[in-house]
């Protein structure tokens, strides 16, 4: 990797739930609506299928940030999968505080509808990180 | 409180009549006094030189008894509180069947490490306390035990502040055991030897600390295999996926650059701190099983109980609390997303 760019973009990973965090990033596309090329999707078949172990995994492997995106609660394709997420994330932010790495986790309540929200919380998230990321570069 | 008075080698004659009806096949399990130490044992036929505590921790004891479906055996263990722990943990993970067993924690005054052996250890409640605070041997994890006293399982053995023992029922099964010994139930007055214990610190550390911590790990994996709660047969770090080796780890260098070898020493025991939160009991069996002496039980201890908090979990207090990724609550957690 090249050592001399000024900015560092950082990479993100997400995990989208297939009926409606994924359904939105699809109808972002097709509104035309920009989001940053760091962010990589997931899928995944519901948000209650991400073990904390996928996002540690991200996180040590080199991901800037990570974030598991899901139905409201109540909405759950499968009735109360994401009821589960909500605790194990929680949980593992929980985890990761304690360890001084809380910035690094997010988790997002997205539905198939809200194509903009989908792309603001995923915009502010990785304006965040890359202002953190290269604070810390320079210091 | 009610309780059952047990005179001195009392519930030795109790298992032994237990043992010796032949309706069933039947186990005892338990401590055994040896000359050259304390050591668990399975009494199949007769209990001898049995005794209630153990001041050696080697492993959890609650290990063996994974993936037990007794089958009609009747098994009554008399176990440290953090072994019955475990143990409960087990049956709400469908680890055990426990239609055919008895469990019993006995008070615990404390353990000090198996690697340090000794015969001058007296095995009497009382001297035993008193030894073992007045030397200062015990290990960190139970110095900071979050339940030393006999009241998990079904029935408990607890000690009162003479060094006589009492026998206390929990549930049906803990009456069960509790008829097997002579004597009349009665209101217990007197207060315990072994009080209620002092919570730690809400864990917090950095990073830099862990790093430094975990830098002599050589990932044997022992702490992984001498965990009672850590029981899947298809671990997620036996196959390639989390932790490559050959080829695969030869891409994955290539990919990401420069790393330490061995690899993936942060992302082994992250996740496994992780999928032992809310079961683990704190017993410090992994750091007993370090080779390295790695400080392991301030880690998982200290963000087990920090989870556990969360949802004001307690691992292995009562049979019928469920663990709490296992079940939620619809109005709760609200600032949980971002």
């Amino acid at each position: 990797m090249s050592t001399d760019k000024v900015e560092k973009n950082p990479e993100i990973i997400g995990f989208a739930c297939l009926y409606c965090t994924f359904k939105a990033s699809e109808m972002a596309g097709s509104l035309r609506l920009k989001y940053p090329e760091g962010v990589r999707l997931i899928q995944v078949p519901c948000s209650s299928r991400v073990d904390p172990a996928f996002v540690l995994k991200a996180i040590f492997e080199g991901a800037d940030g990570v974030f598991v995106a899901g139905c409201h609660p109540g909405d759950c394709h499968f009735i109360k999968g994401n009821y589960f997420t909500r605790r194990k994330i929680a949980a593992l932010k929980e985890m990761l505080d304690a360890f001084n790495m809380k910035e690094k986790i997010r988790l997002f309540w997205v539905s198939a509808a809200e194509a903009r929200r989908f792309v603001d919380k995923v915009t502010t998230m990785y304006n965040e990180i890359k202002e953190r990321k290269n604070v810390r570069e320079k210091g | 409180m009610l309780g059952k008075k047990v005179k001195n080698g009392a519930i030795e004659d109790a298992l032994n009549r237990f043992l010796k009806e032949k309706d069933k096949n039947k186990l005892v399990i338990g401590f055994e006094d040896k000359e050259n130490g304390v050591f668990l044992r399975a009494f199949g036929d007769h209990v001898e030189n049995f005794s209630l505590f153990n001041p050696f921790f080697g492993i959890n004891n609650a290990l063996h008894f994974r993936r037990l479906f007794s089958k009609g055996t009747k098994i009554i263990l008399l176990l440290r509180p953090c072994e019955i722990r475990a143990y409960v943990e087990l049956i709400k993970l469908s680890q055990i069947e426990r239609e055919d067993i008895i469990a019993v924690s006995i008070d615990c005054p404390g353990t000090i490490s198996s690697k340090s052996i000794n015969n001058n250890i007296p095995l009497e409640a009382k001297k035993l306390k008193e030894y073992l605070e007045g030397n200062d041997m015990l290990r960190w994890a139970c110095k900071t035990c979050r339940e030393k006293r006999g009241v998990v399982g079904d029935a408990g053995i607890r000690i009162d502040q003479d060094g006589f023992a009492w026998a206390v029922p929990y549930n049906n099964k803990g009456d069960d055991f509790l008829s097997l010994i002579d004597g009349e139930l009665e209101e217990i007055n007197v207060g315990m030897l072994i009080s209620e214990s002092k919570r730690i610190d809400k864990f917090q550390s950095e990073m830099d600390k862990f790093y430094e911590d975990f830098s002599k790990c050589i990932m044997c994996k022992n702490c992984r295999d001498m965990c009672p709660v850590c029981y899947c047969i298809d671990c997620v770090f036996n196959g390639d996926e989390y932790l490559p080796k050959g080829d695969a780890l030869l891409n994955k260098i290539l990919r990401s650059g420069t790393v330490q070898l061995p690899q993936g020493k942060e992302l082994f025991h992250f996740i496994r701190m992780y999928h032992v939160s809310q079961t683990c009991v704190g017993c410090g069996a992994c750091e007993e099983a370090c080779p390295q002496g790695i400080p392991l039980t301030r880690y998982f201890k200290g963000i087990s109980e920090r989870l556990q908090d969360m949802f004001s979990y307690m691992s292995g207090r009562d049979f019928e609390e469920s663990i709490p990724y296992l079940t939620f609550i619809e109005d709760e957690l609200k600032d949980a997303a971002d």
